[in-house]
Parts: C-alpha cells; structure tokens; sequence
C-alpha cells in the first residue's frame, strides 16, 4: 500500500477437509479476508501455494482460476453484491450463464434453489426491492447455483440485523450437512463461528489457535478460550 | 448476454438517451455527406455524359449550366455557317439557358429552368428522351408559345398535357411531358422555341451557349482546338474539359460535406467512448462482482462493446429516416440499399471503435479492488 509492503497473511498452513465447515475468526485487519481471496483463487500468494484439490493455483492461467471460480467456487459477501439490474430470478441465473449452463437446466436449478431458499414470490424483485436477509439469501443460492465444491462466505451476516443473520447461519449450516458442500465462513462474531465444525483464531496474519467445536463436549468453554487467544 | 446489456443501457435512461441523440446526428451527418457526394457525382456524369463527343462553346467562365453565359446570335450564324470545321450543322444547335428558380444544389444552381431551343432542333437537346404524353419537337411554328415540360417541372408544377403554365408572366401551352432524362437540367426545364424564350426573357438575339457535334466524333478534340483559336475570348470546350471543370467547382462544396460528416463519426466515437466509461466507472463493483462469478475477460469486453454497439444501433432507424427526409427536401434521389448498409457499418465501426478502450479498462478490473470499491 502507497509503495509499503504490507504482509496481510503469514506462515499460514492450512488444511480444509471435503465437506468440513470452517470458520476463520479475527479482528479486523487480521488477515482473514486476505485468506479467504486466496482460497478462492481470487488472489495469489507472495509465496507458498493455495492447492485446490490437489491442483496449484499458482499454476493456472487467469482464465482457468476465472473457470475455477465459476464451476467449483461459490462466493457469498458481506454486501450480497448481486448485480442491481437483475431481478432475484436473474441473479441466481447469472452464476449458472457464466459457466455456460444449458437453458432448461438454468431454469429447472434456478427454481429450485429460489423455493428452497423462500424466495418464490420474490423472484421478480430486483434487489432494491429485497430486505437484507434476502438479498442475502439470494446470493447465497447465486454461490450455491453451480453446486460448487467450496463455498466461502465473507462476513455474511456482516449487514444483517440478528435475527436474519442467525437465519443465513442456519442455511449455511445445512448446506454444509446435507449437501456436503466444503463450507470456509470469515467472521468476526464468534456466535457465527459457533455453526462451524472447526474455528481458527487469525490475528495479525498469522493463526493463533483452532479448535474442533465439531464433537466437543463444552463447544462454549472451547470458544471462550479460542476469544481469549484473539483478545491477547 | 443481450438482456443484461439492454438493461444496463435502460438502467441510465437519460444518458442512454443523450448518446443515442449524438450518435443519431453523427450517422446522419454521415449518411447524408455520403448521399450528397454520390448523388452530385451521379448528377454530374449524368449530365456531361450527354456531351461526349460534342463541343460545347459559351461565354468564358460561365459555369454549366451556362445561365450566365451571353453571346450573339450572330456566333452561332457565323460558326455553322463555315464549311471547313467539320461541323454536323444537323446536329448542331444553338441554346439559351434561363433560371427561373434558384436551386440549392452547387452544380445545378436552378431548381427550374427554361431552354430555348431552334423549332427542329428540339432532338440534338433531348437526344433519345421520349414524351411520356404528347411530344417531344415542336412543329413548323416559330414563336408559338409552346412548351415541353421535364418530368420533374410537370410535378413541381403539377402541370399536364394541354394546360398552361406562367413563365415570368407569360402564358405557355403545354405540349408534351418528357419521361426521367439522365440530364438533369432537361428534367427542371421547360423546352420552349429559342425565340419564344427570347422574347419572354428580353434576352433577343442572345443566345447562351453552342451545342456542336463534328462530322467526325474522332476529331471533336481538333475541332474544338480550331474553334478556340478563332474565338479566343470564348470558352470551347469537349465533355472531358467540362468534367474537369464540374469537378473543380465542386471540389470545395464536397470537401464541406466530407469534413462534415468526419466531424459527425468523430463526435459519435467521443461521445460513445465518454459514455462507456462512466458506465465501467460506476459499475467498477458489478464488473468485479461477473469476474469473482467466473466471467472471463473476454466476455466482460464482450459485454461493454456490445453495449456500444447497441447504443450506435438505437439510433440508426431513425438518423436512416432523417437521411430518406433530407433526400425528398433536397430531390436528390432516395438512399439505396448500399448507402443504408454503408452507414450501418460507419455506426457499428463509430460503436467498436468507441467502445473498445472502455472495454479493455472494464476487462482489467481486478474482482478483488472492485470488491472493495465504495
């Protein structure tokens, strides 16, 4: 930044299992969403390499990470970012027009994702017409359009009020358990990370510590020592 | 991706709207310098073609038509009467040109004319052009107040066959109605006996101009040489020196028109430019949004040059209804099938070329700044 080399990320060594529900916690700053854009082929790292089933990133043109993203990656963000001029039915669709799916299946897939997410009747509405949980909702369905691998989401419930957050938590949640889809949540709100199968503390780049809440006996006392390790 | 585009362009009606306006005036100015040019040229070889072959004499610096040219009788007597130029007397004739209107036209400079012809002449003037109704030569009468109508001042006029029309007060019978001739100055013009258009004009005596066709087409170029050196102070001239001389003073009124419509494409390429990259700017985070979906950045480009096109294309209906509109007020003749496509690719290109730097900034948006964009 302004000519400064400024390391976002450090010495991490990370591993995500197929169908595994991570959550990365940390203050702001600490590096997470630099983290998350690596995982998602959106950024490269200064060294070492990001392995995506085994295949480096680092080793792929822009044009086969644009493919990666498009058919094995899903993105959900803090600002929903749907596009404005699309309506609901459009933004799911979006995903699915870019990784050149047939029309009929676009559809048959569309419909689907908008019943289950109960958007039916909202299919029409452009986003500004949409509350913040679902416009959220749509672009978790948008992530989820292409059935990718690896779903990561970025403070989802970042501009959600409490109830609608904790709505999308669940969704995510049972996306991960029922779709087996491997699920990497950035956020800030340990309550969030509290959905996830495993946390890792980030904080000034580095991890600090990871827990297993996934079959713990007190998942509060682990993330009360995971916070500690944060507020340190 | 023709629906996002569409509505991309329907999201900023006002702006769309504005650059579909510019891009309209641009293809017009286009459309109508590329009609006008070839339209002029056509009339202009049209015209003179009639020429080839014949030696034209007139006042010096007279122009064609010689409306303005004005010389003796007397030279028209004198020239037919010697033996030894090899003038086809037949088929030599004098002519006097008078404008009635004014025309906007610079080759043309009459929008309606009066040629006075010699009774029995009448053929070396129209040539092979046919009466549509009645004929096209008056009979033996000397200063009848007779006329024969181009095909275009029967319409102006809305006259027929055996009505009479005024020229500069003064009554004419319509005798014949001649169909579309390739000279154009025959279509404006009423044909009427020489000293008929004498006495109308106040011009007696006078005569405009000599229509003189050589015994030998081969030796056109020689007679006319001959014909100069004996009157020097008048301009003798074969068609290809009166082709050089209509291109000249045409020139200058075609590099107007053409500087025009190069302004027209200019302004059209700057304003499309101008508005796609307002559009890239303010949709920095949508762009960034496509390419963290997976959009390549050839479709990203794709999508932007699109958009140009689309914004050239709106307004080409209607720029091609304004050309059609400016044909009929001119009565030049009505855009072909040619000129309609040529334009359609002047505007496609005027898009293209536009659209192209905004593309390749949009095309280098990183999804990750744009993410981050406020």
């Amino acid at each position: 930044m302004n000519g400064v080399a400024v390391e976002a990320v450090r010495g991490i060594d990370l591993k995500v299992d197929s169908s595994e529900f991570v959550a990365i916690v940390g203050p702001s700053g600490s590096g997470k969403s630099s983290l998350l854009h690596m995982l998602g082929a959106m950024d490269r790292p200064t060294s070492g390499e990001v392995l995506f089933d085994g295949c480096s990133l680092a080793k792929m043109s822009d044009g086969q990470r644009t493919d990666l993203r498009a058919r094995r990656i899903g993105f959900v963000f803090q600002t929903f970012n749907l596009l404005p001029t699309l309506n609901a039915y459009e933004n799911v669709e979006i995903a699915m027009r870019l990784a050149g799916t047939g029309r009929p299946e676009r559809k048959a897939r569309t419909d689907e994702l908008l019943e289950r997410f109960g958007l039916s009747q909202r299919a029409k509405h452009q986003p500004r017409y949409l509350s913040g949980g679902e416009r959220q909702r749509v672009a978790i369905a948008r992530a989820l359009a292409n059935r990718p691998q690896l779903l990561l989401a970025d403070e989802p419930t970042g501009n959600l009020d409490s109830k609608s957050g904790m709505d999308i938590l669940v969704l995510l949640r049972n996306i991960c358990t029922e779709n087996g889809q491997t699920v990497v949540l950035v956020t800030h709100d340990f309550r969030a990370a509290s959905f996830a199968d495993r946390v890792l503390v980030l904080r000034d780049g580095r991890i600090r510590g990871e827990a297993s809440i996934k079959g713990a006996k007190d998942t509060h006392k682990t993330l009360s020592q995971l916070l500690e390790l944060e507020l340190q | 991706m023709f629906d996002i585009v569409f509505k991309n362009l329907l999201a900023r009606k006002t702006r769309t709207f504005l650059c579909i306006l510019t891009v309209l005036a641009g293809v017009f100015l286009v459309g109508i310098t590329i009609m006008m040019n070839t339209w002029m040229y056509t009339v202009m070889t049209n015209e003179l073609g009639r020429y080839m072959g014949k030696v034209y004499v007139q006042q010096s610096g007279s122009g064609y038509p010689p409306i303005d040219s004005s010389l003796p009788e007397t030279v028209a007597d004198d020239l037919l009467s010697q033996p030894n130029l090899g003038i086809n007397v037949v088929e030599s004739t004098p002519l006097l040109f008078l404008r009635v209107e004014r025309g906007m036209m610079p080759f043309l400079q009459a929008k309606v004319m009066v040629i006075g012809v010699p009774v029995g002449s009448e053929t070396v003037l129209l040539d092979d052009t046919e009466a549509v109704t009645g004929v096209n030569h008056f009979d033996t009468e000397a200063g009848s107040d007779k006329a024969i109508l181009g095909e275009d001042l029967a319409q102006t006029l809305a006259a027929s066959l055996g009505g009479v029309i005024q020229i500069n007060n003064h009554s004419l019978k319509v005798i014949g109605i001649l169909e579309k001739s390739a000279m154009a100055t025959v279509n404006i013009s009423a044909v009427v006996p020489l000293d008929t258009a004498q006495h109308i004009f106040a011009r007696d005596g006078q005569i405009s101009a000599l229509l003189l066709t050589p015994k030998d087409v081969l030796q056109t170029d020689q007679m006319a040489a001959v014909i100069q050196g004996l009157y020097p102070s008048l301009e003798v001239s074969t068609q290809a020196d009166m082709l050089q001389e209509a291109q000249k003073v045409m020139r200058t009124p075609l590099m107007y028109m053409s500087t025009m419509g190069i302004t027209g494409v200019i302004v059209a390429v700057i304003m499309i430019m101008s508005t796609m990259l307002m559009a890239v700017t303010e949709r920095t985070r949508e762009i960034g949004t496509l390419r963290a979906l997976g959009a390549r950045r050839g479709k990203i480009v794709g999508m932007v040059v699109l958009e140009s096109i689309f914004l050239a294309l709106f307004g080409l209906p209607l720029a091609i209804g304004f050309v059609y509109a400016m044909s009929m007020v001119t009565q030049a003749t009505s855009p072909s099938l040619e000129l309609i496509m040529l334009i359609s690719l002047f505007a496609v290109v005027a898009a293209i070329i536009g659209g192209l730097y905004p593309a390749w900034r949009a095309a280098r948006v990183d999804p990750l700044e744009a993410l981050r964009y406020e």
